[in-house]
């Protein structure tokens, strides 16, 4: 991975695919994988639960106390964007049992892969739990992540929440479908 | 044409007010320089050399009357008094403010236009046949699919930050006007045995840097599954395109490095879960957007020869208004009608494709006098009339000439194309514009231009190739040596059926030069021509060597040997 920027808003904005843009404390925290000599961050004394990178994962899943960690709701794990995920689609599938949480992670704003990775757990995984943007999220992303299947957003620390939760309102209409609903353009005339 | 109903009104009010935000939190500096790039390009605001420059959207080409005078007004008010017709169906403002954008995408949205996705990487601006609807060797009228994936590409959040721009262009012509090959996808559109329109998909083409023409990788798709066939192509290239190196990103070069077979067999496989899904466009869809295509109020005309026209015409004028009946008039589908090109590249023309504010107030009033009020910018920066009665061409013309838009180049080697280059063009490494004028006051006699016959001269001012010089007969092509503008000649590229990429033919001139060179180029075509032989057909006969010997035969600057850039495919 060439940038791993995954710090964090201390808040992070939920926007369920039934509800409505809300703020949360944010009970998770990204681990690159690297640090901690490649162990997981010792979870007894902290109070966050923890993303794991998904190479991580793969390594280390047949493990014991990584599955009842997870099974715990206390691991979870996160794309990198250049992860191939079609190419695991086993492990995913296994997954989708324990995960209590999925993330995928945008080294910068302008990198549009995870869009990509969050459309295919959506529509192809059928994933149906939490998917959140982590990494150089900003407020202008928002709308697009909502559209492809993400439902929590971890912004960059210096983002504006007051103008983030906004953006999700701006449009009312939309011309193709996304994973929160049918195109309006159809909408209007599949009576 | 194609009417916004509320759905495309809301869509891009609401566009403008996001907009109008993102510019302000750029103005309170909320929003870093950095990070507001992505977004205003998205929107067409580009920073320029001295200012912002604004591109407007015409989706595949056409527009109204009604259009085109608030694109004159945009053009009075908000900048200098002209706009800048594109070779992708858009138009350009050069010195509009940042402040004034959401003022102007307010403006543009009370007619139905705006600026979305006319840059950035992302899906930009459908192109199509400037002739669709009206063109006589039309197999389908591809208004209509051209209009349903202009919706779907639309703000499509998944593919909002592809690894580089991502272009279409649709042709459903016998011949090519769209230059579907040198597109990131070109969809030909086409009718089966069976009457069912289908499209074959080519990927991978592009000028820039590295030249190549797209493959086929998908023959007789039906039109309705486009938008899941589409989206499989688009994610592969979403999730597999270079992102290390700006240059390399382009799907080109993802389908040159997997092979066509291999690109086409991983779309194939993402379509395969997705082709049955809801993308897909419906019968009603289709029905709704193509209600808004169908023909004018035609009258019943008989069809008149081409001498019954010349001789609507006083027997001063029978000459020349019959060479503008040669080079300007197209044949139509209807009896009795005919198309007409303006020329926007007069003699000493400012810029190729530049209409100023009178132009544009008068050529929407011809619209709405001989062409139901419906317009068409062409690739090669023309604007075209699409429904003229026969009958009235010699009373258009007049009009024309008024406006200075009826030169009868069309098709000659002074129509060029170029790209506003160095002048305005903070990427450019050399100038476009002043070169595309020396070669139009060289060649300023239309008897010998006439003679010349078909020959098309493409400038660019960099390597971007804006200004599609890989597919000029004649490209020129601005570099940068030492802080020195020059420019390096190439020849045998084509547009249309017989697409083709241009080489290079050696050491690039200064700019002084250029006139010299093409002299010596033309030259060499009228000495080994055969009668009637075009341009391009001589030089596939003879070869590059004749012609090359020609260019350098004078060439006294130019003799410290230098790096060629490769116009092939590196």
């Amino acid at each position: 991975m060439s940038q791993l920027n995954i710090t964090s808003h201390s808040e992070i904005v939920h926007f369920p695919k039934d509800g409505k843009p809300a703020l949360g404390q944010n009970e998770w925290q990204v681990w690159s994988g690297s640090q901690d000599e490649g162990g997981l961050p010792d979870l007894e004394h902290g109070a966050h639960k923890v993303l794991v990178p998904f190479t991580w994962w793969l390594e280390h899943h047949h493990e014991a106390d990584v599955i009842v960690k997870a099974k715990n709701g206390q691991i979870g794990v996160w794309f990198a964007a250049d992860d191939d995920i079609l190419k695991h689609a086993d492990v995913i599938e296994a997954g989708k049992t324990v995960w209590p949480l999925v993330a995928a992670h945008f080294p910068i704003f302008r990198d549009g892969r995870s869009f990509s990775t969050a459309a295919l757990l959506r529509g192809r995984f059928a994933w149906q739990g939490e998917i959140r943007a982590i990494g150089d999220v900003l407020i202008d992303q928002l709308l697009q992540g909502a559209r492809v299947g993400f439902d929590s957003f971890a912004l960059r620390p210096d983002q504006k929440l007051d103008v983030a939760l906004k953006q999700f309102d701006l449009y009312s209409v939309t011309t193709q479908n996304s994973w929160r609903g049918s195109r309006t353009t159809r909408a209007t005339l599949s009576v | 044409m194609y009417k916004y109903d509320a759905i495309d009104q809301t869509l891009v009010d609401q566009r403008v007010a996001q907009f109008r935000d993102q510019v302000a939190r750029r103005l309170d500096g909320s929003l870093a320089e950095e990070e507001f790039r992505p977004l205003r390009l998205q929107n067409g605001l580009y920073h320029q050399r001295h200012a912002y420059m604004l591109r407007v959207a015409i989706p595949y080409g056409l527009f109204s009357s009604k259009q085109l005078r608030t694109l004159a007004l945009i053009s009075e008010k908000y900048d200098r008094g002209y706009g800048h017709f594109t070779t992708r169906q858009n138009i350009q403002y050069n010195w509009v403010t940042l402040e004034d954008t959401p003022d102007i995408l307010a403006e543009l949205a009370k007619v139905e236009m705006h600026a979305i996705q006319t840059s950035g990487n992302c899906i930009r601006n459908i192109t199509s046949d400037a002739f669709a609807g009206v063109a006589g060797d039309e197999y389908v009228d591809t208004r209509p699919i051209c209009e349903l994936l202009r919706q779907w590409s639309t703000l499509h959040p998944e593919f909002a930050h592809l690894p580089r721009k991502f272009k279409f262009a649709v042709n459903g012509a016998k011949e090519d006007r769209t230059v579907l090959l040198c597109h990131d996808v070109g969809i030909e559109l086409k009718k089966s045995s069976a009457s069912e329109l289908t499209a074959d998909i080519y990927a991978g083409g592009g000028m820039g840097r590295t030249p190549i023409l797209g493959s086929l990788i998908k023959r007789d798709l039906p039109w309705n599954v486009l938008p899941s066939y589409l989206t499989a192509l688009l994610r592969v290239y979403n999730r597999f395109g270079r992102r290390d190196n700006l240059y390399k990103a382009r799907i080109k070069i993802l389908v040159k490095a997997l092979g066509p077979e291999e690109f086409a067999r991983q779309v194939e496989g993402e379509w395969d879960h997705i082709k049955n899904s809801d993308d897909n466009f419906t019968q009603a869809e289709w029905d709704r957007v193509a209600q808004h295509f169908t023909k004018p109020a035609y009258k019943a005309l008989p069809a008149l020869s081409n001498e019954q026209v010349i001789n609507l015409a006083t027997e001063v004028e029978k000459a020349a208004f019959a060479r503008w009946l040669e080079r300007n008039v197209k044949p139509h589908q209807i009896s009795g009608y005919a198309s007409v090109i303006l020329s926007l590249k007069p003699h000493g023309t400012v810029a190729p494709g530049d209409a100023t504010t009178a132009q544009m107030y008068a050529i929407a009033d011809l619209a709405d006098h001989y062409s139901f009020g419906e317009l068409r910018a062409t690739h090669e920066q023309n604007l075209v009339l699409a429904d003229v009665e026969q009958s009235k061409l010699y009373e258009l013309w007049q009009e024309a000439k008024k406006q200075k838009v009826s030169l009868p180049n069309i098709g000659l080697l002074t129509d060029i194309i170029a790209c506003p280059g160095g002048d305005f063009c903070s990427l450019a490494n050399a100038k476009s514009l002043p070169i595309a004028k020396a070669i139009q006051e060289r060649f300023d006699d239309l008897d010998y231009l006439f003679d010349l016959g078909d020959i098309s001269l493409n400038i660019s001012g960099c390597i971007n190739s804006c200004g599609h010089h890989h597919v000029g007969n004649i490209g020129v092509l601005g570099v940068d040596k030492d802080g020195e503008e020059w420019y390096q000649i190439t020849l045998g590229g084509e547009q249309g059926n017989d697409a083709a990429i241009g080489k290079v033919i050696g050491p690039s001139f200064y700019a002084d030069e250029i006139p010299d060179v093409i002299t010596n180029v033309i030259n060499t075509y009228v000495a080994q021509r055969n009668s009637d032989e075009p341009f391009i057909e001589t030089y596939r006969r003879v070869g590059v060597t004749p012609f090359k010997d020609a260019a350098y035969k004078n060439a006294k600057k130019n003799e410290k040997v230098e790096k060629v850039i490769d116009g092939g495919t590196a």
